[in-house]
C-alpha cells in the first residue's frame, strides 16, 4: 500500500502540470469563496468543463483545489466586511469580524488560514486512514442494502435541507425523475423521450448541474436592479500583512478544540448533504460550550474563530470519504466530483479504491496537497478578492452566463445541451423562489440511475422483496431513513414534549438491532453499547417525569 | 402572490405533470425480459410526486381557506420582481436561437453585449465598457477552448461565408 502512496503522489507532487492546474484551482476556489453570492459548489462546477481535455487526475486535483480554497475563502469577506462569501464562513464572522474591529486583521486572518490548514491536514490524515476501511466494509453491500443507502443519502438530504419538508421530497423525486429520462441503463427502452433523438440519449449531468446551480444562482443574483449594478461589495478592505507565528502558535495552544471541532466536521461531512454549513455552526456552538470565558464570544474570541474554520476544512475529508468508499456523495460539491468522475468514465463504489489505487490515493495526496497551496495563495488571493469586490455582480453574471453555455457545449459539442442547461436552469430559478431546496434534486439526479440499477438487480436476484428489511445493512439504512425523516419533527418538537424525549434514545435502541443481526463482535459491541445507552436515556427520562 | 397560493398552484401543476408523465409510461416498451420492467421504477417515482403533491396541495388548500377570511387580494403575479430574470432568459433563448447563424463568438459577444446593455443601462461610456467586456471576454474563453482544449465550438454560417 505505501507504494501506491508513492506513486500516486509523486503522479502529483512531481507533475508541474498537475501542480500548476491546482494553484490555478485553489486560488479559483479562494476567489469564488470569497465573493459573497458565489459558493464553492459553483466554483466546483463551473471548473468542470476545463477538466474535459485533463487526465482524471489532474482533473479531480484542479477541483480538490478549488474546493479546499473555496472553503477557506469564506473568511477573507467574512473577516473583513462582515460578510460570509459562502454559507460555511457563517460562524467565521461570529468572531472574526470583531477581532478585525478591534484592530487585529492580520491575526484574525492568520487564525482563520491556519485553522482550515489543520483542520484540513487532521480530516486529510482521517480520509487517508478511513476510506479504504470504510470501501472494504462497501464490499458487503449487496444490491439491496446500497438501494437503501441511496434511500438515506436522500432521505437525510431532504431532512436537513430545508423547513418544508414536503417541498424537499419533492424536489428529490423530480431529481430522481430527471434521471429516468431516456433511454433506460438496464433495457436500452427510450423513455419519455417524446419522440425526440435529443432527450432519447437522456439529460446529460453536467448541463442539469450547472443549470440547476449555476445558472438559476446568477439569475438570482441580478434579479434586484439596484444590487446588480453596484460593486459587488459596498464594504472594502485594504491589503493586510497576516500574522503567521503568532496564528500558529495560538491555534496549537487550542489543540482541543481544534481536534473536537475538526472532528465534528469530519462527522458532519460523512453525513451525505449535511456540509460546511451545518459544521461551521455546530463547532461554534461545542467551542463556547466548552470555553470557560464564553462572554468573550462573539467579541473576538479566538476559539470561535478557531472551531468554525478547522470544522468547515474538515467537512470536505469527511465528504470525500463517503464519495470515495461508497460512491455516495457528502455534499453537492462531491456531488459534482462524483458526476466529473463518471464523465471520465470511473464510477466511485466499494471496489474503486482496490481497482483504481493510483486515482484514488491520487485524490487523497490532491486533497492534502491543496491545502499547502491555500495558504500559499492567501495573500495573492487577498488583493485579487479587493479588485475583484469592485466588479457590479451584473457584469460577473453575464459574463459567467456565456462561459455556462460554452462550457456545457464542451461536453458532447452539441447545442442540446445547453438547451437542457437552460430549461434546468429556469426550473432551478423558480425552485428556489417557490423555497424548494436545489441540494435532494441534485441528489436525486446523481443517484437516481444508481438507485434503478440496484434495485433492478436486487428484483432480478430474488423474487423475495423481504430481503430489504432482513438483510441487515439494508435494514440499518433504511432504518436510518425513517430516523432522519422524523428528524426535522425532533428540532421543531417543544422540549417538554413526549416526542422530543423519546427521540434519541429510541433511535438508538432501534439502530441497534441490525447491528445485532450482523454478528461480527466489534458491531455487536457498539449494537449493546447503543442499546443500553438508549435503555439508560429512557430510564433517567422516566424518573424524571416521574419526580414532575 | 403568498406562500399558500402559490403553493396550491404549483401543486396542481406537479400532479398534471404526473398524470402527463405516468399516462407516457405506458408508451415505454416491454422487450418481455425477466426482472423488472423498464417502465417500473419511473412509475414509482411518479406514483410518490403524485402523493407528495397531494399532500402539498391538502395542506396549502387548508392553509389557503383559513388565510382567506382575512385576506381577499386577487391573484398577482409580480413581473417587476422578475424582469432581469425574464431579461436574461429571453437574451438566452435569442443567444441559442441565433447561434447556428452567428456562432458561438460573434452570438456569445452579442449576447453578452446584450445582457449587460439590458442589465446595466447604456450611454456612450457604458456602451464602449459592455463592448470591451464583452469582446475581450468571450474572445478569451473562444481561444481557451478552441485552441487550449481543442473544443471545435460551431463556428456559425456569418463567419463560415465571409
Amino acid at each position: 500500500m505505501f507504494d501506491i502512496i508513492l506513486q500516486a503522489g509523486a503522479s502529483v507532487l512531481l507533475d508541474p502540470l498537475t501542480l500548476g492546474l491546482m494553484a490555478i484551482g485553489t486560488l479559483a476556489g479562494l476567489l469564488a469563496g470569497a465573493i459573497p453570492g458565489f459558493t464553492i459548489a459553483m466554483g466546483v462546477i463551473l471548473t468542470l468543463p476545463f477538466t474535459f481535455g485533463m487526465s482524471p487526475i489532474q482533473g479531480l486535483a484542479t477541483m480538490m483545489g478549488v474546493f479546499v480554497g473555496g472553503l477557506s475563502g469564506g473568511l477573507m469577506s467574512g473577516m473583513l466586511t462582515g460578510i460570509p462569501g459562502t454559507p460555511s464562513s457563517v460562524a467565521t464572522t461570529f468572531d472574526g469580524f470583531p477581532m478585525v474591529r478591534a484592530g487585529k486583521p492580520g491575526l484574525a486572518l492568520g487564525l482563520g488560514l491556519w485553522s482550515s490548514f489543520f483542520g484540513g491536514m487532521i480530516s486529510a490524515v482521517i480520509l487517508v486512514a478511513l476510506a479504504p476501511q470504510l470501501a472494504f466494509l462497501g464490499l458487503e453491500f449487496g444490491p439491496w442494502d446500497y438501494f437503501s443507502l441511496i434511500i438515506f443519502a436522500l432521505t437525510i438530504t431532504v431532512s436537513l435541507s430545508g423547513d418544508n419538508m414536503v417541498k424537499g421530497l419533492i424536489a428529490g423525486l423530480l431529481g430522481l425523475f430527471a434521471a429516468c429520462v431516456g433511454e433506460d441503463e438496464i433495457n436500452g427502452v427510450a423513455r419519455f423521450a417524446f419522440g425526440s433523438d435529443y432527450i432519447r440519449q437522456g439529460f446529460a449531468f453536467l448541463p442539469v448541474l450547472i443549470g440547476l446551480f449555476a445558472f438559476s444562482q446568477l439569475l438570482s443574483d441580478v434579479e434586484d436592479s439596484r444590487k446588480a449594478k453596484a460593486p459587488l461589495m459596498a464594504k472594502t478592505a485594504d491589503p493586510v500583512r497576516v500574522e503567521h507565528r503568532k496564528a500558529i502558535a495560538l491555534v496549537i495552544r487550542n489543540w482541543i478544540n481544534l481536534f473536537r471541532s475538526s472532528f465534528i466536521g469530519i462527522f458532519t461531512g460523512i453525513l451525505p448533504a449535511a456540509g460546511g454549513s451545518i459544521s461551521n455552526i455546530l463547532a461554534y456552538d461545542q467551542a463556547k460550550k466548552a470555553a470557560k470565558n464564553r462572554d468573550e464570544f462573539g467579541k473576538g474570541a479566538v476559539d470561535g474563530i478557531i472551531a468554525p474554520e478547522s470544522a468547515n476544512n474538515a467537512t470536505a475529508g469527511g465528504a470525500l470519504i463517503m464519495m470515495m468508499a461508497l460512491g455516495i456523495p457528502g455534499d453537492i460539491v462531491t456531488a459534482v466530483m462524483l458526476g466529473a468522475l463518471m464523465i471520465h468514465n470511473i464510477i466511485p463504489g466499494p471496489s474503486f479504491i482496490q481497482d483504481e489505487p493510483m486515482l484514488a490515493y491520487g485524490v487523497f495526496i490532491a486533497f492534502f496537497a491543496a491545502h499547502f497551496f491555500m495558504v500559499g495563495l492567501q495573500a495573492f488571493s487577498l488583493r485579487l478578492f479587493l479588485l475583484v469586490t469592485r466588479i457590479p455582480m451584473y457584469v460577473l453574471a453575464s459574463v459567467i452566463l456565456a462561459y455556462c453555455a460554452i462550457g456545457v457545449f464542451a461536453l458532447h459539442n452539441i447545442t442540446f445541451d445547453i438547451w437542457v442547461m437552460f430549461g434546468f436552469g429556469v426550473i432551478g430559478y423558480f425552485m428556489r423562489k417557490l423555497g424548494f431546496p436545489l441540494a435532494p434534486m441534485i441528489l436525486g439526479v446523481v443517484l437516481g440511475k444508481l438507485a434503478e440499477l440496484n434495485i433492478a438487480r436486487a428484483i432480478g436476484t430474488s423474487d423475495d422483496y423481504f430481503l430489504f428489511l432482513t438483510r441487515p445493512w439494508s435494514l440499518f439504512f433504511l432504518l436510518m431513513a425513517i430516523v432522519s425523516i422524523l428528524f426535522p419533527f425532533y428540532q421543531n418538537a417543544s422540549k417538554d414534549s413526549l416526542f422530543s424525549k423519546i427521540y434519541v434514545p429510541i433511535s438508538m435502541m432501534v439502530l441497534s438491532f441490525p447491528l445485532f443481526l450482523m454478528g461480527s463482535p466489534v458491531r455487536m459491541i457498539i449494537a449493546a453499547i447503543l442499546l443500553l445507552t438508549g435503555s439508560f436515556l429512557i430510564y433517567k427520562r422516566t424518573v424524571s417525569l416521574k419526580t414532575i | 402572490m403568498t406562500n399558500n397560493k402559490s403553493d396550491l398552484i404549483i401543486a396542481i401543476f406537479l400532479l398534471c405533470f404526473s398524470g402527463i408523465m405516468i399516462n407516457d409510461a405506458s408508451n415505454i416498451r416491454d422487450l418481455g425480459f425477466e426482472g423488472m420492467k423498464a417502465d417500473a421504477w419511473p412509475r414509482v417515482v411518479l406514483w410518490m410526486l403524485v402523493v407528495m403533491s397531494s399532500v402539498m396541495l391538502g395542506k396549502s388548500y387548508f392553509q389557503f381557506k383559513t388565510e382567506n377570511h382575512k385576506d381577499n387580494s386577487t391573484f398577482k403575479i409580480n413581473f417587476s420582481k422578475f424582469k432581469n430574470a425574464l431579461l436574461c432568459f429571453g437574451m438566452f433563448i435569442f443567444f441559442l436561437s441565433t447561434l447556428d447563424y452567428l456562432g458561438m463568438l460573434l452570438g456569445g459577444i452579442v449576447f453578452v453585449f446584450g445582457l449587460l446593455t439590458l442589465l446595466g443601462g447604456f450611454s456612450m461610456k457604458l456602451g464602449i465598457k459592455h463592448l470591451s467586456i464583452s469582446v475581450l471576454s468571450i474572445g478569451f474563453m473562444w481561444m481557451v477552448f478552441t485552441f487550449g482544449l481543442r473544443v471545435m465550438l460551431p463556428e456559425g454560417e456569418i463567419l463560415r461565408v465571409w
